[in-house]
């Protein structure tokens, strides 16, 4: 039934007549009971693979760097394509958090808590890999630029690398606090709910004794839009840094003035198409489809088509600067090292082109946007697609560069390579499992906001109403 | 290097008293652990093994400077007067190797040879060294290195293995003795030698080379009635013709040849004219490379074509041979004939009937006296093949009592080694003096290991009155004994070996002053005996043309066997600097292997090189086909390589591979089985010489693949995209003379956005001033591409310079190879059979506008204020950024802990092999450095252009008040270039020899990669190829139908 006050463009963020009470209920009871077997497997299998990855990182920081299979040619390999990767996922979170609170998205609110989550282990993850990729990691403080007793010794601030330090560990603290203000009146809601004195200790210190004060909303409110309007240039700002790794130096293939605006893209690409993989999850397990509606997916998934086509279109003119600029040695990398589907890495090229830019155009039509498991395939697609991007970008330009004298022979990653990045895997999801089993994986207070409980009691009322004869109608509010 | 060559004889004024004194120097034994054991598995206990290094080292240092016997290690209680530690001292020396004699300088540093220089004032090496020289220090303290007198492997003292000797001297019963031994060239040895046989009467001495010139000697005997080798004057002949003579790599005297060659390719570019080099060879080998025009053959097809040269000179017909190279005869014959009397033909070919030919081809062209020189003839390379064959039925026949093997291996080296094996068992007693357990120590019973030569004394008369001498640079490690000595002692001579030699020389040189004036400067040469020019005898001419025509032409494969410039004939096998060094060709390491032509790839293999996916995925795959060679039964089982420059149906193997274990770490692979196979078995015998070649050859695939480590994968630096001109330029002379200006223009292009090469220096940094402002020193150097022959002597005389490090094979493998200088070898041209190569020695281009300089997160690499990119180790966290952005990937990262100096303990045994292991034994280690810091893992290294050795002539020039000049310095490189490819030094000084060869050679000079403004300080000078024809232009925009990939 139709109501002249209900507006029929935009579907309801929560669905299920949801009264505030129950969406308290909903969220934060989890976090009460015993989690269940299936957690226990995922979390018991996260912890082996972080187990292994410590292992890995151990064998490397033991006997070196030549654990891996890199080499005079290829300096960097997997270790490097797992940092941007990972960073690249890290965007996600952020860009939900901050552009959609400042664009006034209100479908971010049922996202945001868990894709914030996602971004910080993601750039945990990320962070490893430039840390440990150091010949000598026990050495990592010499790129902090404090003062030291070591003369005039200071650090390079001409390179990029140095740049990252600074653009991921700002990004990190900005995308923690965001993440941690967002959780205060949560912890608030877990502590006062608690029955245990543990809890109520440990949920009532993270809570920052939040008492729901109005002045407390107030600042709450205020500081969210500080930390929003801080995190926005970031978003853009992290990736442009990381891209200048490449960007700035010689290399054809990295040496490219494209690389910001198509690394950024590349990054909410990957970034959504992470939390889609892992709100699909979550929302089977912890039955939050009633936060996390198909609204929600298909959203995001119109974000994975747009910033998907950008990649493509970067991927092309990148091919097309190739041929232009007439350069050899640019004209080389595209369109022999990369482009070529016979040549020693032309596998990887074509898959980054079936996965990004290919694939994903399923997205144009509706019901694929709202399929599931559409959404859930493309969504493991893209990551994958994301993961050859940068695998393209780093191993295929370094392996041929400028004197064919120095072409590397076939890279493939060694055990303890491969076992970094499973690794990081095992880190992520150990730190996602505790926090959907600790953490209120939905923002209970801000999802709050979007319940549209009052025009939905209103609208059954009416309906009720409506349906009444008039008699009873009377009667009922006659007496 | 130093001119003054520090030596000190007080010691022999008073002979008796110093031998009393040196014997009783060194009282203490070394101790080596459980006397029960095999000589071949017995240690010296580490910490005991140390004390004993320290002291004999100390001691030596001392010795050798023998003012005072000293009983205290380091530190010295009362220092010698001239030993300053840290200091390093040059004794002039000589390397003698398998008859192969430079001489040079040995850099002493504190008791420990540890570098060997070329000795500038060689008339025939001026300076120049191989790289086999230059790794020879390794050798020294080589780990497997026989360490003690034995008896059936089982250590005795000197005086007991003398005793049994002479008792088994004294049962021979008549039986003669034969001393078997490869080209002695030593003048006082031989003398020796013959008061020994002299003393057992029927005794005689047979020469034998493993590789050996019995075809060119034999071939001299008959047309000159002398039995030696003449000198040739590459350097006086402006056109050169060879036929597998591989004068630049390993034929005859090749770091002598390089030098006289380079002087007949240095060009002025005021007058350019060079010499010209056609070549003749059946597979890629590093002179056939560097010649301005290369022909492919079959071995077989040798005595044909030198007959046809013969003929066509003459003005007969060619007949006999393909249209092809019937062509190439007759060009290369008119090129001969225009230029008679400054022409010269060399055959690499053991054929007593081609060499004779050749002869005839040099008197025609009134070669003789001219670019050939009989009044000094060659000592070295004596060895008669038929001689040792005699010696081989000999010893079946039960003929010989006592058999004394010195330098020689022929139960590796001889082709049917099984019958010298069973010989060898027929023998009364065989004594083997060689320094290693070889195939031929093994089967001897007693063994009394030789001194290394830089603990010995002797002399080498390279040519005859050409004396170089051996001096001792470090007391003997272990408890060896020079051969002579032994021989002295047996034929019971009254003085021992030093005496002898002393007397010897002081009989030549006139005087004891002379004498030790000539032992200083290490060579002295006689009066010269003007002998006149043997006379031609033409007769024999005939003879041999008639015998080769009765030679049959051959249908199938056939196979060349062939030396690596570093391995030689096996003396480099266990070197594992010299394993490790990419051979120039093949840029293989490690191992040997079967080198075939694209042409029979394509149906052997098939693998066709002309379809890039498959090209690549031959190039980037370390695998490699393992083919089956079979040839008369005997078959071997090898990885193949395919590699330009090898005649369609000829295969090659290099030879000195399939070693034994007891040569060291360095023979074996990580599974203990030997790296590569012998290839000697192949060799065929005919008309009483050796041949490397051999017909009737069966290839078979066998399916398997093994991994063969190279080090540089492509070819041609040509593609798809472009002809990558900016990197290496080429040109030829025809080209050159027309248009001297070409690459100049061609930078101008380059450099055009950028406003011309004038202002592209300062246009290429946003800070100018950081760049153009550089007053003081600015240090620069130069390549000069038409004079590098690329024999990789530099690439080991940086390894011991620079202490790099050895990898071993699976590291190579990976691509971690540390060399800090390597030769990029390139492909070019229409023929993908018989293309052109090219060599580009590479080390850090030193970059005013360095990549790497700026990406470094903790600035540990930076620019020196003298323009040298320098690295700071303990600065580096090892992002390896700076190698990713360096344009010319010249930097290497320590990928494990290859030099022991990691303060994580036991990180290396599981993942590095026994040769690393084995470079970081307390012995081995003795040849670093020590003004090199040893890099530890996780750090970048590269290329520092010898700062260490800047530093030391800054000072030196400091401490005398005067500026810098270039005799100051010879960065390692140069040093070692047997053809003064390399120029070093401040290019700031106007009468700096780098900017007398940049200013003097405006047209030709390029830097690498210039156009991506890094401003490198290295610049280059284009290789001129001598080709008059039209359209053999391998250069620029013109070649643009040139194959994509090798």
């Amino acid at each position: 039934m139709h109501l002249k006050y209900e507006s029929q463009l935009r579907e309801p963020l929560v669905t299920g007549n949801k009264t505030y009470h129950q969406v308290t209920e909903d969220i934060i009871s989890p976090i009460e009971a015993k989690p269940s077997k299936l957690w226990y497997v995922g979390f018991y299998i996260a912890v082996a693979l972080l187990m292994f990855g410590v292992y890995s990182v151990y064998r490397e920081v033991t006997y070196g760097i030549g654990q891996w299979n890199l080499n005079k040619t290829i300096g960097w390999g997997w270790d490097i394509t797992n940092f941007v990767w990972w960073v690249g996922i890290g965007h996600a979170g952020t860009l939900i958090s901050a552009i959609l609170l400042l664009f006034r998205q209100g479908w971010r609110t049922g996202v945001n808590r868990a894709a914030e989550a996602m971004t910080i282990f993601a750039v945990m993850c990320a962070g490893q890999f430039p840390i440990f990729h150091m010949g000598r990691v026990w050495m990592a403080f010499f790129v902090l630029p404090y003062a030291n007793s070591r003369g005039p010794l200071w650090v390079n601030f001409n390179s990029p690398l140095l740049w990252d330090v600074f653009a991921i560990s700002t990004y990190f603290t900005v995308s923690l606090l965001f993440w941690y203000s967002g959780l205060i009146p949560d912890f608030a809601t877990v502590r006062d709910r608690a029955k245990t004195k543990l809890r109520q200790k440990l949920y009532g210190t993270a809570a920052f004794g939040w008492t729901g004060s109005t002045k407390h909303w107030q600042r709450h409110e205020s500081l969210s839009l500080v930390l929003a309007g801080l995190s926005t240039p970031l978003v853009l700002s992290v990736h442009t840094i990381v891209s200048f790794d490449f960007a700035t130096s010689v290399i054809p293939g990295w040496h490219t003035t494209i690389f910001p605006p198509y690394f950024v893209a590349g990054a909410i690409f990957s970034g959504f198409a992470m939390v889609q993989s892992l709100m699909l999850i979550v929302r089977k397990v912890f039955a939050l489809q009633d936060y996390i509606t198909l609204g929600h997916i298909e959203a995001m998934n119109k974000v994975i088509v747009l910033t998907g086509s950008i990649v493509g279109i970067a991927y092309l003119t990148e091919l097309f600067m190739g041929w232009y600029s007439q350069n050899k040695y640019e004209g080389y990398t595209f369109w022999y090292s990369r482009a070529y589907l016979f040549s020693p890495y032309g596998w990887s090229y074509w898959g980054m082109m079936a996965c990004n830019v290919i694939s994903p155009q399923i997205f144009w039509f509706r019901k694929m946007r709202r399929n599931l498991f559409v959404t859930f395939f493309m969504s493991v697609i893209v990551n994958i697609g994301m993961w050859f991007e940068r695998f393209v970008i780093i191993v295929t330009s370094l392996y041929r560069d400028y004197l064919p004298s120095s072409w590397s022979v076939y890279y493939s990653p060694s055990t303890y390579e491969i076992g970094f990045y499973l690794g990081t895997f095992g880190l992520f999801f150990t730190c996602f499992f505790l926090f959907a089993k600790y953490f209120p994986v939905i923002a209970v207070a801000e999802i709050k906001y979007v319940l549209k409980i009052t025009g939905d009691n209103y609208k059954r009322d009416m309906a009720q109403v409506e349906g009444q004869p008039l008699e009873s109608f009377v009667h009922e509010n006659l007496h | 290097m130093r001119k003054q060559h520090w030596q000190s004889f007080g010691e022999l004024n008073n002979t008796d008293a110093f031998k009393q004194s040196v014997d009783n120097e060194f009282k203490e034994e070394l101790i080596v652990e459980d006397d029960n054991k095999g000589f071949l598995e017995t240690k010296a206990p580490r910490r005991d093994f140390l004390k004993y290094l320290g002291f004999s080292t100390a001691a030596a240092a001392v010795a050798a400077s023998c003012e005072m016997p000293v009983k205290k290690a380091i530190p010295f209680a009362n220092k010698p007067e001239d030993v300053v530690p840290g200091i390093s001292k040059y004794y002039a020396t000589t390397y003698v190797q398998d008859g192969d004699a430079v001489s040079i300088l040995a850099k002493v540093r504190d008791g420990r040879p540890i570098k060997i220089e070329g000795n500038d004032l060689s008339p025939l090496t001026a300076g120049g060294t191989s790289a086999r020289v230059q790794a020879s220090v390794l050798d020294l303290y080589d780990t497997a290195r026989l360490r003690f007198p034995s008896i059936d492997k089982n250590e005795v003292t000197f005086e007991k293995i003398d005793k049994a000797i002479a008792q088994e001297i004294a049962n021979l019963g008549g039986a003669p003795i034969v001393i078997l031994t490869n080209t002695i060239v030593s003048a006082s040895t031989k003398e020796v030698i013959t008061q020994f046989l002299a003393k057992n009467l029927g005794s005689k001495h047979v020469t034998y080379d493993a590789v050996s010139y019995s075809g060119l000697l034999l071939a001299n005997e008959a047309s000159y009635g002398k039995k030696s080798i003449p000198s040739y004057r590459f350097d006086k002949a402006k056109v050169i013709v060879s036929f597998s003579a591989d004068f630049l790599g390993t034929w005859l005297s090749p770091v002598e040849f390089s030098k006289q060659y380079a002087l007949g390719k240095k060009i002025d570019e005021k007058k350019p004219e060079m010499s010209k080099h056609i070549h003749f060879e059946s597979v890629a080998s590093l002179t056939g490379s560097n010649a301005d025009e290369r022909f492919l053959h079959r071995p077989s097809e040798t005595p044909f074509l030198v007959l046809s040269l013969l003929n066509a000179i003459n003005g007969q017909p060619v007949v006999g041979i393909d249209d092809k190279l019937k062509k190439s005869i007759e060009a290369t014959a008119k090129e001969l004939v225009e230029h008679k009397g400054e022409s010269l033909v060399v055959a690499g070919s053991n054929d007593l009937h081609v060499q004779v030919i050749v002869n005839a081809i040099n008197e025609a062209l009134q070669s003789n006296g001219k670019t050939i020189d009989w009044s000094s003839t060659f000592n070295i390379k004596q060895g008669i093949d038929a001689e040792f064959a005699t010696l081989v039925a000999d010893l079946n026949d039960g003929k010989v009592g006592g058999l004394f093997i010195y330098g020689a291996n022929p139960a590796y080296t001889w082709y049917d080694s099984k019958k010298f094996v069973d010989g060898l068992k027929k023998v009364k007693f065989a004594v083997s003096f060689n320094p290693k357990a070889d195939e031929t120590t093994l089967l001897c019973k007693y063994n009394i290991p030789d001194h290394h030569y830089l603990e010995s004394w002797g002399d080498a008369e390279i040519k005859t009155g050409f004396y170089s001498f051996l001096q001792p640079t470090i007391y003997p490690l272990f408890k060896t004994r020079q051969w002579q000595d032994s021989l002295l002692k047996w034929s019971s001579s009254s003085i021992d070996y030093l005496a002898f030699f002393k007397q010897y020389f002081i009989g030549k040189t006139g005087s004891e002053t002379a004498f030790d004036k000539a032992l200083q400067i290490g060579i002295y040469q006689a009066a010269s005996t003007l002998a006149s020019a043997p006379v031609f005898i033409l007769a024999t001419v005939s003879t041999a043309s008639s015998a080769i025509g009765g030679y049959k032409k051959v249908t199938g494969t056939e196979i060349f066997l062939y030396q690596k410039v570093a391995i030689g004939a096996g003396e480099g096998t266990s070197n594992p600097w010299l394993q490790e060094m990419p051979d120039p060709i093949t840029k293989a390491t490690w191992d040997n292997y079967l080198v075939v032509s694209p042409t029979m790839a394509k149906s052997l293999l098939n693998i066709d090189l002309t379809n890039n996916g498959q090209a690549d995925a031959y190039e980037v795959k370390p695998p490699k086909h393992v083919v089956e060679i079979k040839i008369n039964g005997v078959s071997v089982k090898l990885p193949t390589l395919i590699i330009p420059g090898v005649h369609p149906n000829t295969v090659g193997i290099a030879l000195g591979y399939g070693r034994i274990k007891s040569l060291g770490k360095a023979v074996v692979n990580d599974n203990g089985e030997p790296n590569g196979a012998n290839a000697f078995v192949f060799a065929s015998y005919k008309n009483k010489t050796l041949h490397l070649c051999n017909e009737a050859v069966t290839l078979a695939d066998t399916g398997t693949k093994y991994e063969v480590a190279l080090t540089q994968t492509h070819n041609i630096y040509n593609t798809n995209q472009g002809n990558r001109t900016e990197i290496m330029k080429e040109l030829t002379l025809a080209e050159y003379i027309k248009a001297p200006k070409e690459i100049l223009e061609e930078r101008e292009a380059e450099a055009k956005p950028y406003g011309g090469l004038s202002k592209f220096k300062e246009q290429g940094t946003i800070y100018p001033s950081a760049i153009n402002e550089r007053p003081g020193v600015k240090w620069g150097l130069s390549v000069d591409l038409n004079s590098c022959t690329g024999c990789g002597a530099c690439v080991i005389a940086c390894n011991a310079e620079n202490n790099v490090s050895v990898v071993g094979k699976p590291e190579v493998l990976r691509g971690h190879e540390m060399h800090w200088m390597r030769i990029d070898r390139y492909y070019s041209g229409n023929d993908l059979d018989n293309p052109k190569v090219v060599f580009q020695p590479l080390m850090c281009q030193h970059c005013d506008n360095a990549p790497c300089e700026n990406v470094c997160p903790v600035a540990a690499t930076n620019h020196s204020s003298e323009g040298l990119n320098q690295m700071t180790y303990n600065r580096c966290i090892g992002t390896r950024y700076c190698a990713n952005n360096c344009p010319y990937k010249v930097r290497r990262f320590n990928w494990a802990d290859y030099s022991g100096s990691d303060s994580f303990p036991n990180n290396q045994k599981e993942v590095l092999n026994d040769v690393v292991l084995n470079m970081n034994d307390d012995l081995t280690r003795m040849v670093l450095n020590p003004d090199v810091t040893v890099r530890a893992r996780g750090v970048i290294e590269k290329c520092s252009f010898c700062v260490q050795r800047l530093q030391a002539a800054k000072l030196t020039a400091k401490k005398e008040s005067r500026p810098l000049v270039d005799a100051d310095i010879k960065v390692a490189c140069q040093q070692s270039c047997p053809t003064n490819a390399i120029v070093f030094g401040n290019a700031n000084d106007k009468h700096s020899a780098i900017t007398i060869n940049r200013v003097e050679n405006p047209n030709r000079i390029f830097y690498s990669l210039e156009q991506l403004h890094v401003l490198p300080s290295v610049s280059y000078l284009a290789k001129v190829r001598n080709v008059a024809e039209e359209g053999e232009a391998v250069h620029g925009a013109e070649s643009k139908h040139e194959h994509k990939e090798g």
